[in-house]
C-alpha cells in the first residue's frame, strides 16, 4: 500500500517540499560545522532546535499530506480543480501533467499504473 | 477625567448591550433556531425549508453561507474604505516635511490603518470568498455550524467600533486613538503603567486592544469552521485529490489562524493586565522582547493568513482565462502546506536588530530562506500556467498577472530582508514598508480585486462595466508600483519608517510615493462607482457561463450553481432584452470562438 501510493509520481510531485527540507538541513549541517559565536548549549540548542523542529514538522506534514492526496488519487477518480461534480467534466487520467489536459491529449498520458476509474 | 471618561464609556457599553440584546430577543422567536428546536421535533425549526425574512431582518438573521459572504465583503470593503481613506490622510500630511495634521494625529492614523487593514479588511474580505464560494465549489449544502458562522461575522462590527473607539472619542473630548503602530511594541504601548505616561491614546489603546481581541475570537471561530467544513462536508466526488487550490488555501490558513491567533489574544490580555491591573509581564527584565517573540509568533503567521487564500485566488483564477488547467496543480498544493509548517519558524527574522542571541538568529534566518522556495514555486507555476496558454485579458485576469508581478518585488525584497546583514541595514525603514506593501497592497488587494470581478455576475447576475474595470486595474498597478517603489528607494536612502516629519533630502521621493497614493485613489473611486452602480443597473448575465469557459472546458463547478440559479429565475424576471456584454468573452452566444483579441475594446462602451 504504502510502496503504491509513494510511487515515482508522488514523489516527484513531493520534490516541491524536498527543497525547503534540504535547505533546512544545509544549514542544520553549516551551523554544526561552523560556530563563529561559539557553542552554547542554551543558545545553540534553541538554535538547533527551531531547524530541527521545522524539518521534522514539515516532514511529517508532507508525508500525511501525500498519504491522502496520493490514496485519493488510486481509490477515485481525479478531476481538474473545481470540476468534481461537474456536468461532463473529463476526468483527468492520473496526473495532473497540466500541458496534456488542454487539448485532447489525454489518451497518451503515459502512467500505466493509475487505476483511476 | 480619566477615570470618569472610562466609567462613562462602560456604562454607555452597558446600556448598549442590554439594548441590543433585548431587541434581539423581539425580533426573532429564537426557539425556532435552537438545532432541536423545542424537542424531538427536527423539522420544526427548518430554517432551510422557510423563506427567507424580508429587509433588513432576513440580514441580520441568516445563517446562509452565501448571504453571510456578501456580509463578509461589505464589511471588509467598508474597511478597506476607511483605512483608504486613513493612508491617504497620511499620504497628504507627507508632502511636506512638516506635518500637516500633527504628530499624534499622523500616528493614531497610521496604528489604526495598519490595523484596519490586516483585521477588518483582510482576513474578513477572504472570509466573504471562502463563505460563498467553499460550500458551492465542494459540494456542500452549507458550512458545517451556520449559526457559528453568523456569529463568527457579527462579533466583527463590534470590533471594529472598539478598534476606531478614539476617533469617536476624541471630538468628545474622552480620550483618543491609539498611537503604538499595528505591533503594539512595549514599553510604548504599556502606558503609564510602564513610563510612557499615556502618550500613546490612553483608553483608546485599551479600547483598541478590546476590539483585536474580538477580531481575534471572531475570526478563530470562522477558522474552525472552515476547517470541519472542508473536512467534513465534502462532497462524494471531491476528494483530497480533487480538492481545488482555493479550499486548499483556506484550509492552511484556518490551521495557521488555529494555532496564531489564540497565541494574539493571551498577549493581548497580558498587555490589558499590565495596563490596568498591575502586572508586570512586560516591565520586568526581557518584558519587550517577550511582547516582541509573542507578537511576531501571531504576527508572521498572520501576513500569511492572508496571502495563501489570495495565492488560492489567483491559482484558481488565473487558468480560466489563460485556457488551460493550473499547471502543476499538486505542486502548487504541496507548497502551500509547505508554507503553511514554515510559517511558525520565521518570526524572529522580524527581531533580527533587537540583540537577540546571534547564534538563534541565525537559525531563523534559514528558515526565512527555505520559506522562500514554496512562494517561488507557486510563482513559476503561474507563469508557467499563462506559458502558450490562450490568454484573454479580461478584468480578473489583469488582476491576477499584476498579482504575480507585484508579488515578485514583494516576495524578492522579503527575500533580501531575510538576511541578517542586510536586514540590520534596512530594518525600520521605508524599505520594509515598501516590501511589506507590494505583498499586501500589491498582491493581496490585487488578488480580491480578481476575485470581485470574476465572480461579480455569479453573486448580482450582472456584470460590470469592463471599460471601467481596465481603468482601475491600470489606475491602480501604475499607482501602486510609483508608491511603493518610491518606498524602497527611500529605505536605501535610510527614511526611517513611521515618521510624520522627515528631512529635506527624501522630500522628492515622499512626493513621488503621494502622487501614486492619489493615482491608487482615483483609481478606487472609479471602482466603487463602477460597482454599486453595476450592482443595481449592470446588464444581467443571461448566460451560465459569462466567461466562455466551457470552450476551454476550464469551466468550474460554482458557475453551474449559478446555471441552476438562473433557471429558477427566470420565469419570474424575464423580459430584458439587452445582450450581454461580457469583459472579454463573446456577445452572442452563436458568434462562436470568441478569439484571443476578441476583448477588450469590442464590447466595452
Ligand atoms: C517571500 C517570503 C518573505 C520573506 C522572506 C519576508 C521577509 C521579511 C522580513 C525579514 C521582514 C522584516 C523586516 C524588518 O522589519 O527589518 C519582513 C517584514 C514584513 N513582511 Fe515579509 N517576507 C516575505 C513575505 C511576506 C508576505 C507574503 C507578506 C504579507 C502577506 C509579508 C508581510 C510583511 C510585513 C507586514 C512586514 C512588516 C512587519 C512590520 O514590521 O510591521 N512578507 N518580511
Ligand atoms: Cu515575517
Amino acid at each position: 500500500m504504502e510502496a503504491k501510493i509513494f510511487d515515482r509520481e508522488t514523489i516527484l510531485d513531493l520534490v516541491v517540499n524536498f527543497i525547503p527540507l534540504g535547505i533546512i538541513l544545509f544549514f542544520i549541517g553549516a551551523f554544526a560545522v561552523f560556530a563563529p559565536w561559539g557553542f552554547e548549549p542554551m543558545a545553540s540548542g534553541l538554535m538547533f532546535a527551531i531547524m530541527v523542529v521545522m524539518f521534522l514538522a514539515l516532514a511529517v506534514l508532507t508525508y500525511l499530506s501525500a498519504k491522502a492526496i496520493a490514496g485519493d488519487e488510486k481509490r477515485a477518480t481525479v478531476y481538474a480543480q473545481g470540476q468534481a461534480g461537474l456536468e461532463g467534466a473529463e476526468p483527468i487520467h492520473g496526473h495532473d501533467d497540466a500541458a496534456d489536459t488542454s487539448a485532447a491529449t489525454d489518451a497518451e498520458v503515459d502512467d500505466t499504473e493509475s487505476t483511476s476509474e | 477625567m480619566d477615570i470618569s471618561a472610562q466609567i462613562s464609556l462602560t456604562v454607555l457599553m452597558g446600556v448598549f448591550l442590554v439594548a441590543v440584546a433585548t431587541w434581539l430577543t423581539r425580533v426573532e422567536n429564537w426557539r425556532s433556531y435552537s438545532p432541536v428546536g423545542g424537542g424531538a421535533i427536527v423539522d420544526r425549526s427548518g430554517y432551510v425549508e422557510e423563506e427567507k425574512p424580508a429587509g433588513i431582518i432576513r440580514w441580520l438573521t441568516t445563517v446562509d453561507h452565501k448571504d453571510i459572504g456578501i456580509l463578509y465583503g461589505l464589511y471588509g470593503i467598508t474597511a478597506f474604505v476607511v483605512g483608504g481613506l486613513m493612508v491617504t490622510a497620511m499620504r497628504i500630511d507627507l508632502v511636506t516635511s512638516e506635518s500637516l495634521l500633527g504628530t499624534a494625529t499622523y500616528n493614531g492614523l497610521l496604528t489604526s490603518h495598519g490595523i484596519t487593514m490586516l483585521f477588518l479588511f483582510g482576513t474578513p474580505i477572504i472570509a466573504a470568498f471562502a463563505n460563498y464560494l467553499i460550500p458551492l465549489i465542494i459540494g456542500a449544502d452549507d458550512m458545517a455550524f451556520p449559526r457559528i458562522n453568523a456569529i463568527a461575522f457579527w462579533l466583527l462590527p463590534p470590533a471594529a467600533l472598539l478598534i476606531w473607539a478614539g476617533f469617536f472619542a476624541k471630538p468628545l473630548g474622552l480620550f483618543g486613538p491609539a498611537q503604538t503602530a499595528w505591533t503594539m511594541y512595549t514599553p510604548l504601548s504599556t502606558g503609564a503603567a510602564g513610563g510612557s505616561a499615556d502618550m500613546v491614546g490612553g483608553a483608546g489603546v485599551d479600547m483598541m486592544l478590546l476590539g483585536l481581541h474580538l477580531s481575534g475570537v471572531a475570526t478563530t471561530i470562522g477558522a474552525i469552521n472552515f476547517i470541519a467544513t472542508i473536512f467534513t462536508q465534502r462532497g462524494e466526488k471531491v476528494t483530497w485529490a480533487n480538492l481545488d487550490i482555493f479550499s486548499w488555501t483556506v484550509l492552511t490558513q484556518s490551521g495557521l489562524i488555529l494555532f496564531a491567533f489564540p497565541l494574539l489574544g493571551s498577549a493581548l490580555v497580558m498587555l490589558l493586565a499590565d495596563r490596568n491591573f498591575g502586572t508586570t509581564f512586560f516591565l520586568s527584565d526581557g518584558g519587550n522582547m517577550l511582547w516582541q517573540h509573542l507578537f511576531w509568533f501571531f504576527g508572521h503567521p498572520e501576513v500569511y493568513v492572508l496571502v495563501l487564500p489570495m495565492m488560492g485566488i489567483v491559482s484558481y483564477v488565473l487558468p480560466r482565462f489563460a485556457g488551460r488547467q493550473l499547471f502543476g496543480f499538486k505542486f502548487v498544493v504541496y507548497s502551500t502546506l509547505a508554507i503553511g509548517v514554515l510559517s511558525f519558524g520565521v518570526w524572529a527574522h522580524h527581531m533580527f536588530a533587537t540583540g537577540m542571541d546571534p547564534r538563534l538568529r541565525t537559525s531563523f534566518m534559514a528558515v526565512s530562506m527555505a520559506i522562500a522556495i514554496p512562494s517561488a514555486v507557486k510563482t513559476f507555476n503561474w507563469i508557467t500556467t499563462l506559458w502558450n496558454g490562450r490568454i484573454r485579458l479580461t478584468t480578473p485576469m489583469l488582476f491576477c498577472i499584476g498579482f504575480v508581478s507585484n508579488f515578485i518585488i514583494g516576495g524578492v525584497t522579503g527575500v533580501f530582508l531575510a538576511s541578517i546583514p542586510v536586514d540590520l541595514v534596512l530594518h525600520d525603514t521605508y524599505y520594509v514598508v515598501g516590501h511589506f506593501h507590494y505583498v499586501v497592497m500589491g498582491a493581496i488587494a490585487f488578488a480580491g480585486f480578481a476575485g470581485i470581478y470574476y465572480w461579480f455576475p455569479l453573486v448580482t447576475g450582472r456584470m460590470y462595466q469592463a471599460s471601467l474595470g481596465k481603468a482601475h486595474f491600470w489606475l491602480t498597478m501604475i499607482g501602486t508600483n510609483i508608491t511603493f517603489f518610491a518606498m524602497i528607494l527611500l529605505g536605501y536612502g535610510g527614511m526611517p519608517r513611521r515618521y510624520a516629519t522627515y528631512l529635506p533630502q527624501f522630500a522628492s521621493l515622499h512626493q513621488l510615493a503621494t502622487l501614486g497614493a492619489l493615482i491608487i485613489f482615483v483609481g478606487q473611486l472609479i471602482w466603487f462607482w463602477n460597482m454599486v452602480s453595476s450592482w443595481f443597473e449592470g446588464k444581467r448575465v443571461e448566460s451560465a457561463d459569462p466567461w466562455n469557459l466551457a470552450d476551454d472546458g476550464v469551466n468550474t463547478i460554482e458557475w453551474q450553481w449559478f446555471g441552476t440559479k438562473l433557471d429558477t429565475q427566470l420565469a419570474t424576471d424575464g423580459g430584458e432584452a439587452d445582450e450581454v456584454a461580457t469583459d472579454g468573452g463573446q456577445v452572442d452566444a452563436d458568434d462562436a470562438s470568441a478569439d484571443a483579441d476578441a476583448d477588450p475594446e469590442t464590447n466595452t462602451e
